[in-house]
């Protein structure tokens, strides 16, 4: 029997709320889902959340097929106007297939077949609006206390075209520094971006081998809960 | 304890030799190592030769391995020593000895993930109660006609069994090709003192089946490792290609049962008249109560759990009977010497430190706590239904791991460390498997024949 994970952090949200507030809609994923299912998942969340795509994730029906466009990574999506529900691998006929590149955020790799509203409308649930990296970065320090050997203080630069803006977070002897463009910094500590192919895109870090390590953990822990 | 003094291997070493092969397995189960100098090997086979510590943070795909804190001894790659066990050293082949080694740190104490340390702490701990166990193992491979870098230019597929396409176990009749390669092995296996018992064909078309004689468990896993190596270098020298993965092509597994006694003061203490011993029935329960968290270890690949199919030859429940094949362990009972238990899970493509560190872990377990075993399985042990309350065995890399990560008698046995860089290690591979090319739903992915066909 398939084992249904809902998301307990989806607030609900009552019809008559605004959108920012939350969704009245759970994300469930299978049981030892994938990373691609995870990553959905995890995106589709974040939408709902902040009210993203609500013209998709509440009242679109359908079953959508995301394929990756450079490995065989692939997914379902079931909307049914109340719920969505995410399972791993293409094991029925969509009614609409994208294909996305998940190095570039859900970035539309090919051009989408079938319904074409329907896929449409799951690539914009699928980008969520970035948020600012200072609020990312204290979301993601937040989220990752739990992992063993994460450092104190998260020590973050953004270097913009006006400058550089400091973020720190936390306290304690034990430091990490990561610094690069605003917008990249806001992508891996969203989950958006994936931490080690950020390091060949910009970002820089000053830590231990060990605490890389770490990070690492902790990007996949908001990148795919993990 | 181990002499580490002077070679007690069957074969001596040359008397002089060009270079020494020093040997280990990281956590992946291939002999690592490097060759030095005799005078080289004269300054250092008492303090140790440097390694970097990064040999237990490299994958199949030479991607350090990340994801979890590292412990101090590691820090920004630094070097562990390599100290060679001298009681195995042996002439590997004309102009080389060959010596299997431990890593250890500055300090002098264990490299806590060394997997032949972990067995001999095992076998300590087994020893402070008053037991010897003694392991034996069936190492099962797939030969192919063509040569390994045949292989490599088709990506390891639609390869020629060697010995022709019918696979019936037991054949005499297999062509010649076949035969000589075996000779072939064992006429090493002699040379460089490894005791087999038996080979045969096995059930799949180019498999063979290699038994090697029961042993002490760190001379059994140093065997088993070493025979590996044999049965490749024969291959590359004839211009063959053998495989040690659980499924080299996507049509047949093959695995690697351990046999398992435990005596004290030379009487086997797993028999009894009437059926098991007391103490065979709390080694039962061990490894039945360790089972779950034990098949990360010993399925270390993502192909590993592609065997667990019903009916084709591996368990897949957690599971114990007498004499029953079609479960986990198979308890063999009623006679003096031969009485013992077959732990049939792991995969040919297991690290054998690291099983056998696993088994003794749950027999350990079984032992010290008295675990009394569920109840045997009487029937078939394959496609039972749920309402018979025998579990499966886990069949992801990621249930696995997360059934070791919870389990407190293996992180008792086996150390938190250990399993903390396992679990982290294991997670690591399902992320590369997943979003670097791997596929899940195809029988056999070119992802996996491309990382494992070749080692360990």
């Amino acid at each position: 029997m398939t084992e249904i994970m809902t998301f307990p952090e989806v607030p609900a949200r009552s019809p008559d709320a605004p959108a920012s507030e939350g969704s009245t809609f759970p994300v469930t994923i299978e049981g030892d889902a994938t990373p691609l299912v995870r990553l959905i998942g995890r995106t589709l969340r974040d939408s709902a959340r902040v009210g993203h795509a609500d013209e998709v994730l509440g009242q679109s029906v359908g079953t959508v097929a995301v394929r990756s466009h450079d490995t065989p990574q692939a997914a379902t999506v079931v909307l049914d106007g109340e719920t969505v529900e995410v399972t791993s691998g293409v094991l029925v006929e969509p009614d609409a297939t994208v294909v996305v590149d998940l190095h570039a955020r859900f970035a539309s790799a090919q051009e989408p077949t079938g319904d074409a509203a329907l896929a449409a409308g799951t690539l914009r649930a699928l980008r969520p609006p970035l948020p600012h990296w200072r609020e990312a970065a204290q979301q993601f320090w937040e989220v990752t206390r739990g992992i063993p050997g994460i450092p104190e203080v998260l020590t973050v630069d953004a270097i913009g075209p006006d400058g550089s803006e400091r973020g720190q977070f936390g306290d304690g002897a034990t430091e990490y520094l990561m610094a690069g463009p605003p917008d990249l910094l806001a992508g891996v500590f969203s989950g958006a971006d994936d931490f080690l192919a950020s390091l060949a895109a910009g970002v820089q870090i000053k830590g231990t081998l060990s605490q890389m390590s770490v990070m690492t953990a902790a990007s996949w822990k908001v990148r795919f809960d993990v | 304890m181990f002499d580490l003094t002077q070679s007690t291997q069957d074969a001596a070493p040359s008397s002089s030799p060009r270079a020494i092969r020093l040997e280990a397995t990281n956590h992946e189960g291939s002999l690592l190592g490097k060759n030095v100098s005799p005078a080289k090997f004269a300054a250092g086979k008492e303090a140790g030769f440097a390694f970097a510590d990064i040999l237990f943070a490299i994958d199949l795909g030479n991607e350090i391995v990340l994801g979890d804190a590292f412990p101090d001894w590691r820090g920004n790659l630094y070097d562990i020593q390599m100290i060679p066990d001298m009681s195995t050293l042996v002439e590997w082949k004309p102009g080389l000895d060959s010596v299997i080694g431990d890593y250890w740190l500055k300090d002098g104490t264990p490299v806590p993930i060394c997997p032949r340390n972990l067995v001999r702490k095992m076998v300590a701990r087994l020893e402070s109660l008053g037991y010897a166990a003694t392991v034996a193992v069936e190492i099962e491979a797939t030969l192919f006609e063509e040569s390994v870098q045949e292989a490599r230019k088709v990506g390891y597929r639609d390869l020629t069994p060697l010995g022709g396409s019918t696979g019936a176990t037991y054949h005499l009749a297999r062509s010649s090709d076949w035969v000589d390669y075996m000779d072939a092995v064992v006429d090493r296996l002699d040379r460089v003192g490894i005791t087999w018992e038996a080979w045969t064909d096995e059930a799949a078309a180019g498999q063979t089946e290699l038994n090697l004689a029961p042993t002490d468990p760190v001379r059994l896993c140093d065997n088993w490792a070493r025979t590996r190596q044999v049965m490749r270098e024969v291959a590359f020298e004839r211009g063959h290609t053998v495989s040690f993965m659980a499924k080299p092509t996507a049509g047949f597994g093959q695995g690697a049962h351990i046999n398992l006694s435990l005596q004290s003061d030379g009487v086997n203490q797993f028999f009894a008249e009437d059926g098991p011993s007391e103490l065979m029935r709390h080694a039962v329960g061990g490894l039945l109560a360790t089972m779950a968290g034990a098949t990360s270890i010993v399925f270390p690949q993502i192909t590993s759990y592609r065997r667990l199919v019903d009916l084709t030859g591996p368990p897949t429940t957690v599971s114990w009977g007498v004499n029953n094949k079609t479960a986990a362990v198979r308890a063999v009972c009623g006679h003096p010497k031969y009485s013992r238990l077959e732990y049939r899970l792991p995969g040919a493509d297991v690290n054998p430190y690291l099983a056998i560190a696993g088994v003794l872990a749950g027999v350990l377990a079984g032992i010290e706590r008295q675990i009394g075993p569920p109840e045997q399985v009487t029937d078939m042990a394959w496609c039972l239904p749920d309402s018979v309350g025998v579990t499966r065995i886990p069949d992801t890399m990621s249930k696995a791991g997360a059934a070791l990560d919870a389990d407190p008698l293996l992180r008792e046995y086996l150390g938190d460390e250990f399993v903390d860089f396992w679990v982290a290690s294991r997670r690591w591979e399902w992320m590369e498997f997943h979003t670097k090319g791997g596929d899940p739903f195809a029988e056999l992915s070119q992802w996996e024949s491309t990382r494992y066909f070749e080692f360990p």
